[in-house]
Parts: C-alpha cells; sequence; structure tokens
C-alpha cells in the first residue's frame, strides 16, 4: 500500500513548476464573485427590520445571530478572498464594534462597481487610486455632516445605543438594555480625559434563566461560583472581604514530601497537627475581621481542603473558591481591596468592605453577587438573563454591539443620523464632486459615489419598500438639501431622520467607509492565485 | 552472455539522466517559468498574489507582492528554478529589496540566451559575452550613481525618495510619503548601525494604515503585575531570568521524609522565607522595575508590589533580549553581587492602551536608537505584508546608509545600461557581441514589464525611453503616476546603488551558472519502506 503511494509520488510531473496558473483577469473575476457572494449572503440582516441567520455548526450546536462579523465567522469560507471579507468584518468589529454588516455590503458593493469598470478597460491600479481618493473625501463628508455630542448629554448616547439595538432580536428590551449600556460605559471613563475605554473593565455574565427583561446592571460584583455550604453563611451583611491567593490546606512544600508514619500514635499526631494548621490559619482569618473569603484557584494542589471549608463554616466566614488568576485583576479593582498571598499579609487594611454580599438563586444554579462596595473601583459588571442559550447569546453580542457604539462616541465624540442618511448624502455630494473632477477618476468616482446607495436600498428593501423609489426619493430629497433625510422603517416612509432619534456614532460610519476601501483596494491589486506547500 | 546483451545501466533503476539538449531545454523552461510567475509584481503597479496553502496548514492564506515571499514558499521541482528562487532569497537576506528584480532579469537574460542556443551559438561564447556586458553594465552604473552623504539635509532626501521608491510597488504605496519619514526616522536612529532588532514592529489589527506610528520607546506586549505602580519615572531596571515560582533544589529526585505536618509546614515556610531572601536581593540591586523571564509567582509578586516595585512576568525571549539591547542592561540570573550587575534604564515605564490592549511602554531608553512601529490595518494580511514591506524599505534604508551612492529608478538605471552595452558591442568583434546585445535586450525588459504591468504601451513608453537617453539626457526614466517619461531627478524616483549593483550581478551569475548546464541528474528517490505498525 505504502510503496504504491511512494510510486505515485514519484511519478508526479517534475517539468511542472506550480499548478493551477490561470489568467489575472478570470482570478480577479473569480475574487470578486467570491467576496460579493459572501456579501450577498448577510445582505438581508441590514437594518431594523434585518432577518436573523440560524448557524448549525459542524458539532451540531445552532447560533442565531443579526450580528454580520459573527455569521461570518462561523459560515466558515473557503475561497481566500471571501475569507478577506470575513476578516474586514472582524476588523470593523474591533475598530468599532458595530457596522459588522454595512462594512461588508459596502465593499460587497464596491467590488461589484469594480467588476463594471474592470470589464471597461480601466486598469486595476486606476481604479484603486482612485477608490483611495473617494474614501477620503468620503470621510470628510461625513465629518461635515457629523452633530457634536456630549459625553454628559445622556439622551443622545441613549438615542445611538438604540440604533445599534434595533436591529438585533432583543430590540423590545432595548429601552432596558440601551440605559444599561449607556451607564456602564459612563461609569468606567472619566469623560473630561479619557479618549478610550477598556471593554475588558465591564464584565458581562450569562446565566440561563428568567427572561432578558431580567438583566440587571450590577454595582459591584457577581461570581458564577457557588458559596461553600457546610453550614457556613451564605448571606453576609456588611461583608469585610478578603482575596486570597495562598492555599488553605494541608501544607505541601515545593519538593516532594513524604510524612513518615511509624506507628499509630504517630498518625493520630499528624491528623492533630493538620487540624491544628489550619485551625490556626482560619483563626488568624477572622482575627482579622475578614468575614467574606474569595480564593484563587491553585494547580499545584487543593486551593482549600474539606477540613478547612468546614472550619472556616463554623467561624462564619462565607467562601467563594476557584477564583481565575486573569480574573483577580478584576475583582480587587471592584472591591478595592488587596489579593494577599500569604498569611502574614492578611491584615485588616487588606481588606476591602461591602454592604451585601449574598448568595442568589439563579435559574437551576446559584450566584453570588456583592454589592454596596465602599470605594468602589471603576469596573462594571452586567448580569445577562435569557430564556434559551441562543437568545442568551445573541442579547450578550447586541449588547457588546451597544457598548462599542459608545465607546466609539468616546473616543470620537460625534453622531450622524442612521437610517441611509448618510450613505444618500455621501453619494449625492460625491456625485457633485465627480464633476469637478477630470479623466479616469472622475468616471471612478461617479461609478463608487453611486454603489454606496446600495445601503439604503437594501434597508429599504428589508423594510419590505420599494427599493427603486425609496432610494430615488431619498436622492431627491438630499439633492435639495435635505442633509438628514432618512428611511424610517418604521414608519415606512422618508423623513428627517434626526427627528425620529436613529442616530450613530460618527466613527462607525468612516471606519467602514475606509476599511471597505482598504479590503477592496488589496482585493483588485491581486491577479493570481498560487497554491503553495508550505507558509 | 546474458550481461553483455542488456543495454548498460550505470544508475540506479529510477534515476533520470537529462541531457545536453534536452536539459538545456528543461532549465531554460524552468527558469523562464518562474520569471512569469512573479513579473507580474514589478513596478509601482505591480499585482499582489494569494498564496493558498496545501497540505498541513490547508487554506491558510496570504496576500504579497514580495517577490522573496512568493518564490519561497511554492515548492520548484526544477532545478533551474531552483536557482532562481535561492538568487531571490539571497537578496533578500543581503540587502532586502529586489527581489523580483532580480529573478526577472535573470530570467529575462535566459529568454534571450535560448534563442541565441537556437541559432547555434555555444554557450560558452554567450557566457563570456555575458560577462563582458555584465562588466560594462556595472561600470555605467558605477559612473551614474552619486553620493549626497557629505550633506545631511540631501542625504536625508535621498534616504526619503529612496523609501518611497521601494515602498511605491508594496501595499503601503497610497501611505508613501507617510511611512517614508516613518522608515526614514527609524533607520536614522540607528546611527549606522544595521541592527535592526533595535527596531520593533508590532502588528494590531483594527484602524487604518494610516494610524500607524513610529513611537520613540520600546514597548511591550505583557502587564504590569496585580497591585502594582503602573507608571514609573527614571526606571532602574532589572532584567532576569530566574525562576520567581519556587527555588527548587535541582537535584535529580531530591525529597523530604519528615515524621508530621508540623515538620511539613516549617519546611513550607523555610521555603517560603527563602523566596522572600531572594526578593530582598533582588530589592538590594535599588531597583523600581523587574522584569523577568519567567513567572512570577504571587508570593514574590506581592512582595513587590510592598516595595512598590514594578514587576513584569513572563516577557519572551525575544522580548528580554531586545530588552537588555535597548535598556543597556544585561540579563542576570543571580543576585548576589548588586554592584556587577548592569541596570537598565529608562525615563519612562507606563502602560498604555493601543487598540483594545495594554501594553507597557518603555520610553526614553538608554539605547537612543531603540524605536517600535506599530502597524495598524484592517485585516491580518494587510498587517502581514505591511510589515514584510517595511522591513524591504528598513533593509534598504540600512543598506544605503552604509553604501551611500544612489543611482535613478524607474526603468533609468537599467536604459543607461543597456545603452553603455550596446555601444560596447558594436566595438566587439565576434560572436560574443551578440551575446551582449541580448544582454543589453533583457536590460530593457525591466522597463519594459514595468510600463506593461501599469497598463500602458510599453512599446511607446520603451522607445520614448531610449531616445531620450540618446539624446543625452541620462536622467529620463518611466513616471508610471502619468505614464510618461519623465525627468527621474525631478520626479524623485531613486533607488539605491547597492541593490542595483546586486541585483545585476546576481542575475548575470544565476543565468551564467544555468546556462553552463548541459547534463540533469536526478538521484534516485530514497526509498520508503513499508510502516510496520498497525494500519
Amino acid at each position: 500500500m505504502n510503496n504504491k503511494i511512494a510510486a505515485q509520488a514519484a511519478k508526479r510531473p517534475s517539468k511542472s513548476e506550480f499548478k493551477d496558473k490561470e489568467k489575472p483577469a478570470q482570478i480577479r473575476g473569480s475574487n470578486i464573485v467570491a467576496a460579493k457572494a459572501v456579501a450577498d449572503a448577510i445582505k438581508s440582516s441590514l437594518g431594523p427590520r434585518g432577518m436573523d441567520k440560524m448557524i448549525q455548526d459542524s458539532k451540531g450546536e445552532v447560533t442565531i445571530t443579526n450580528d454580520g462579523a459573527t455569521i461570518l465567522k462561523q459560515m466558515k469560507v473557503l475561497h481566500p478572498a471571501a475569507k478577506m471579507l470575513v476578516e474586514l468584518s472582524q476588523a470593523q468589529d474591533a475598530e468599532a464594534g458595530d457596522g459588522t454588516t454595512s462594512v461588508v455590503i459596502l465593499a460587497g458593493a464596491m467590488l461589484e462597481t469594480s467588476q463594471q469598470l474592470l470589464t471597461k478597460g480601466f486598469h486595476p491600479a486606476n481604479i484603486s487610486d482612485s477608490l483611495l481618493h473617494f474614501a477620503s473625501k468620503a470621510v470628510e463628508v461625513l465629518e461635515s455632516m457629523a452633530i457634536s455630542v456630549n459625553l454628559s448629554d445622556n439622551a443622545s448616547l441613549l438615542k445611538s445605543a438604540n440604533t445599534s439595538l434595533s436591529s438585533k432580536v432583543v430590540h423590545e428590551h432595548s429601552g432596558m438594555l440601551a440605559p444599561m449600556a449607556v451607564d456602564a460605559v459612563l461609569k468606567i471613563v472619566d469623560p473630561a480625559q479619557e479618549k478610550n475605554v477598556d471593554l475588558k473593565d465591564i464584565r458581562i455574565i450569562k446565566k440561563l434563566g428568567e427572561t432578558v427583561e431580567d438583566s440587571q446592571l450590577i454595582d459591584g460584583i457577581v461570581f458564577t461560583q457557588k458559596t461553600q455550604g457546610y453550614g457556613g453563611p451564605n448571606k453576609m451583611e456588611k461583608a469585610k472581604i478578603g482575596l486570597i491567593q495562598f492555599c488553605i490546606s494541608p501544607p505541601k512544600t515545593d519538593m516532594d514530601n513524604t510524612v513518615l508514619i511509624r506507628d499509630y500514635s504517630a498518625m493520630d499526631r499528624v491528623l492533630r497537627e493538620e487540624r491544628q494548621y489550619i485551625l490556626n490559619i482560619t483563626k488568624k482569618i477572622k482575627a482579622a475581621g475578614c468575614n467574606v473569603l474569595l480564593i484563587q484557584k491553585s494547580i499545584l494542589r487543593d486551593a482549600v481542603s474539606d477540613l478547612a471549608l468546614h472550619l472556616l463554616a463554623k467561624q462564619k466566614i462565607m467562601v467563594v473558591k476557584d477564583i481565575e488568576r486573569e480574573d483577580i485583576e478584576f475583582v480587587y479593582k471592584t472591591l478595592g481591596c488587596r489579593p494577599i498571598a500569604s498569611l502574614d499579609h492578611f491584615t485588616p487594611e487588606a481588606l476591602g468592605t461591602a454592604e451585601l454580599a449574598e448568595e442568589m438563586q439563579a435559574g437551576s444554579s446559584k450566584l453570588v453577587k456583592i454589592t454596596g462596595v465602599q470605594n468602589p473601583g471603576k469596573t462594571v459588571s452586567i448580569l445577562l438573563r435569557g430564556s434559551n442559550k441562543q437568545v442568551l447569546e445573541e442579547a450578550d453580542r447586541s449588547l457588546h454591539d451597544a457598548l462599542c457604539v459608545i465607546r466609539c462616541l468616546v473616543k470620537k465624540r460625534y453622531l450622524i443620523p442612521g437610517g441611509g442618511a448618510p450613505e444618500s448624502e455621501l453619494s449625492v455630494k460625491l456625485t457633485k464632486f465627480a464633476h469637478s473632477l477630470k479623466g479616469m477618476d472622475a468616471y471612478c468616482f461617479r461609478a463608487f459615489a453611486e454603489s454606496l446607495e446600495v445601503i439604503p436600498g437594501i434597508l429599504a428593501e428589508n423594510a419590505g419598500l420599494n427599493p427603486i423609489s425609496t432610494v430615488t426619493e431619498l436622492r431627491n430629497r438630499h439633492a435639495q438639501g435635505e442633509t438628514h433625510a432618512g428611511i424610517n422603517v418604521r414608519k415606512g416612509s422618508i423623513s428627517n431622520i434626526i427627528d425620529e432619534n436613529v442616530l450613530q456614532p460618527l466613527l462607525v460610519s468612516t471606519s467602514a467607509i475606509t476599511l471597505a476601501a482598504e479590503c477592496v483596494r488589496s482585493i483588485l491589486k491581486i491577479d493570481d492565485i498560487v497554491n503553495v506547500t508550505r507558509l | 552472455m546474458a550481461v553483455a546483451l542488456n543495454p548498460i545501466q550505470i544508475m540506479k533503476s529510477e534515476a533520470e539522466e537529462e541531457r545536453s539538449e534536452t536539459a538545456r531545454l528543461s532549465s531554460f523552461i524552468g527558469a523562464i517559468a518562474v520569471g512569469d510567475l512573479v513579473r507580474s509584481t514589478l513596478g509601482p503597479r505591480g499585482m499582489d498574489k494569494i498564496l493558498v496553502s496545501m497540505g498541513r496548514n490547508e487554506g491558510q492564506i496570504e496576500v504579497t507582492n514580495d517577490g522573496a515571499t512568493i518564490l519561497r514558499n511554492i515548492g520548484v521541482d526544477n532545478p533551474a528554478a531552483k536557482i532562481l528562487v535561492d538568487i531571490s532569497k539571497t537578496q533578500d537576506d543581503e540587502v532586502g529589496d529586489g527581489t523580483t528584480s532580480v529573478v526577472v532579469l535573470a530570467s529575462e537574460l535566459l529568454r534571450e540566451a535560448e534563442k541565441l542556443v537556437a541559432s547555434r551559438l555555444h554557450p560558452q561564447t554567450i557566457i563570456s559575452g555575458f560577462r563582458h556586458a555584465t562588466d560594462v553594465a556595472r561600470q555605467a552604473l558605477t559612473e551614474t550613481a552619486r553620493d549626497n552623504s557629505s550633506d545631511q539635509a540631501k542625504f536625508r532626501q535621498d534616504l526619503i525618495k529612496i523609501a518611497k521608491t521601494t515602498l511605491s510597488s508594496k501595499i503601503l504605496s497610497q501611505h508613501k510619503d507617510f511611512f517614508a519619514e516613518l522608515t526614514v526616522d527609524a533607520v536614522l536612529r540607528l546611527h549606522g548601525s544595521a541592527n535592526l532588532d533595535a527596531i520593533q514592529i508590532i502588528k494590531k489589527t483594527g484602524g487604518t494604515l494610516r494610524d500607524s506610528f513610529l513611537d520613540e520607546g520600546f514597548i511591550l506586549e505583557k502587564k504590569i503585575g496585580v497591585n502594582q505602580p503602573k507608571r514609573i519615572e527614571n526606571a532602574r531596571i532589572l532584567i532576569a531570568n530566574t525562576p520567581m515560582d519556587t527555588d527548587k533544589i535541582k537535584v535529580f529526585g531530591s525529597k523530604i521524609s519528615v515524621e508530621s505536618t508540623a515538620k511539613v509546614a516549617e519546611l513550607e515556610l523555610a521555603e517560603k522565607e527563602k523566596m522572600k531572601a531572594k526578593v530582598q536581593r533582588i530589592l538590594n540591586h535599588d531597583i523600581n522595575v523587574f522584569i523577568n523571564r519567567q513567572l512570577i509567582y504571587n508570593y514574590p509578586e506581592q512582595l513587590f508590589a510592598d516595595a512598590g516595585i514594578m514587576a513584569i512576568e513572563h516577557a519572551d525571549f525575544d522580548g528580554i533580549e531586545r530588552l537588555a539591547l535597548v535598556t543597556g542592561g544585561e540579563i542576570t540570573s543571580t543576585f548576589d553581587n548588586p554592584e556587577l550587575v548592569k541596570l537598565g534604564k529608562c525615563d519612562l515605564v507606563e502602560e498604555v492602551m493601543i487598540g483594545e490592549d495594554r501594553m507597557i511602554r518603555l520610553g526614553g531608553v538608554a539605547l537612543g536608537e531603540a524605536c517600535t512601529v506599530v502597524l495598524r490595518g484592517a485585516t491580518t494580511h494587510i498587517l502581514e505584508e505591511a510589515q514584510r514591506s517595511l522591513h524591504d524599505a528598513l533593509c534598504v534604508l540600512t543598506q544605503t546608509v552604509k553604501e551611500t551612492r544612489t543611482v535613478y529608478g524607474g526603468g533609468c538605471s537599467e536604459t543607461l545600461m543597456a545603452r553603455a552595452v550596446m555601444e560596447a558591442a558594436a566595438r566587439v568583434p565576434g560572436k560574443e557581441a551578440l551575446a551582449m546585445e541580448s544582454f543589453a535586450r533583457s536590460l530593457l525588459a525591466i522597463p519594459t514589464i514595468i510600463s506593461d504591468n501599469a497598463g500602458y504601451d510599453s512599446a511607446q513608453l520603451v522607445s520614448e525611453l531610449k531616445a531620450a537617453h540618446a539624446e543625452g539626457k541620462t536622467t529620463t526614466g518611466l513616471n508610471m503616476e502619468e505614464g510618461t517619461v519623465d525627468c527621474m531627478e525631478a520626479v524623485g524616483i531613486t533607488e539605491s546603488y547597492q541593490v542595483k549593483r546586486q541585483v545585476l550581478l546576481s542575475a548575470s551569475e544565476a543565468a551564467e551558472m544555468i546556462l553552463r548546464v548541459d547534463d540533469i541528474i536526478k538521484a534516485a528517490p530514497r526509498k520508503r519502506t513499508a510502516d510496520q505498525g498497525h494500519c
């Protein structure tokens, strides 16, 4: 059998240097077709009336989502050019967090336009140059129509969070989730100074059961672990919290050790000493005034032994164990305590104080919640609830999008109208601008300007409106100077979208245009797909 | 008797041999095919390729314009093709740029040689003609090279022009002004040393290429320990490679036997004391930043925090060596002689946020040469390619700082050399003259391909170019922005003399080597023995 394979390997044609070399135009064509197919696949999920997709992965797990980046990630595309679009939506996710569907649709529209231009005989390099020019001009126009926003202006922030949530399955709860997102971000930043938000300071905890409405913003911290029982308390008012990184279990040296037991009395002694040793530790903990103990997970030995748990319970100390080392930073920041790595450091000063630490029943499992923290750090926890796993996951993604939207506003404090208004405005303004250009640039510019109308078109289509009449009316209104005219999906008409409170951060639109343009340009530049043996 | 009748077999049965005409044909075909594969990537409007990996990393893709990267990855079987792949690699190692040009030139030389061989010219005659032509071309190139190293301002201008020319064919072309400044700044900071290690490149997805920046410090992708200062001025840094988990005695099978648990507890305490003593010894170095290659456990971490020292764990090998280089410290692993240890120094250590991640920035490092380029881009493919382009530009610039002469690009130098070779050929009696003329034609293929790739009429442009040079306008070259023939001095397209010379010499050497081949012997493949294991 193996000999046969070896013989086949030896018989390989020896004079071919590489395989599958096709003509550049063909390659470019197939790249564009593949990339457009990706854009087409997700276009129905754009906008407030966009549809969701159900994706089943190879293990049979089902995801239901409206989030472009998630759909594409799960699709597992094969074609190299299609992969680039998937990456594009992920880049938008990292940069702005929202608009992951729009960016792919924009790229698809630009590619379609490029293909038309290519068939007309334009050189890809020329198209690529114009596209760069186009993107920078588009950003200028967008900036000119932006409305400055103040972070203390809660209403505007709410509006943009609402817009982002409106397309998701959880939009009926947006009245609750949007303020939650705004509060969460505002709690962890100092609007006067900071230009960026570390979303790691917002912890989202998902717990199955109840409905999305029962989600809550927790001013404090939530652990998904339960308390350790053994008759110990599971509710503690005026909690003194100790966060320890050492272990409460029989001593163990780093070197291998053995305890030699020669007779029965020695065995007794060992047991007694072990008990004494642990009792000592727990006494010291109690002496420092601690009544809630958080214990870091240890892989080398038992972080806390059964005996220790028993003794701690007797001393009326509430215990939460298995806290991951990565979470320590978040925990100590939230609780205002200091992590304690050895018993000698276990002093009252290192403890954190909170009003209440209690164990709650959440569905079939339990949670530990600590609230009313004295001198709390700049962190926030959100407890998400949902009746099934899919809803919970989608709620998490939607909330993440909303948080990102607020973060965009912290980064760049401008809002622009949504509902297809910016794209229509760009299309009209840039078509006009194209008249002032000459040569190929002018031609490409006009074509790309027209391609932007794909967004309002799809928006209208998904909302069940007639795309052609909607887009042309929109164009007309914008030409007459109504900069803020957009598609009002709820009413099915065109109106001043700002009055409808449909607002989105400027950064989402600008980054969508620049990222899409960058991606399209790199696809245009490709003229060959080469199979290689190693990479 | 039977043996005498059989055909005489010298080699093993599966070995192959190709002789004279066939051998030459197969090497010509192989080399020309490799040249054709990369020729479309040449020049400012060259195209990119997608490399799709087969086998182990099936489906992984890479988008690139870099000749060396493409050739390194395609698996070639043809020996002549392999030679071309090798010269491209050598070019990459030696000067960093011109990896495509060298392969294209070599394959053009062979294409011409094939015609000569077909017209019954002996390969040795062709070789001697090529050698003569190479000498003439090199002389012409050296004569036209200029040296501005005496004038600082002018030299900087030269460098910027070279960087722009190199970058113009890459993904960074649209931002070449920006990146040219960036790379020149980075290279000039090196003060002539060619140690590219001091320039660190960090890639972060998100943002656009435009958001990339040069940081005059050193950035470490690590986290600061819990509860430790996040900002330290006038840092004195101890760089160490020492275990900070346990101070294990490294005797094989060391083991402790005790008789009671209390003894174990004592030993555990002793171990802790040992660690404490070690930390104290480290503290004796009068430092405020401690960076370790290995883990730092919670206990020592807390001790450092108590002492107000910033402790950074798990800095990888690469990071730690660069750190030692840029801060001027030494990597230590024993701490008994504080006075002998060289500490690293920098003005400021702080935590910064890049994209979504927190990192540690060391500003004002002792080695003023060090700097970090943070690249931002939409997708990882773009970032990878940007890094390659940047690396090329940095290589060329460091070469130019060493060998300060420059020549004009845009096909100008090639035309100049071709003209010189043609003139010389006119004075050479004998068949060698034919080979020299062929050599000149091959040189002219470079401007032809450049203008072909840009979508212009190459026959027209190259003839204009030749005419201009004949009139004595020896600075004329191709301007691919406009699609015209222009003075390269005015347009500012400059290349490094070193790179050009290397291209010329490597290409002609490789062509000569392949030409001399008249017999290709392939050894019999190693027999694969059948697998004895389970099937």
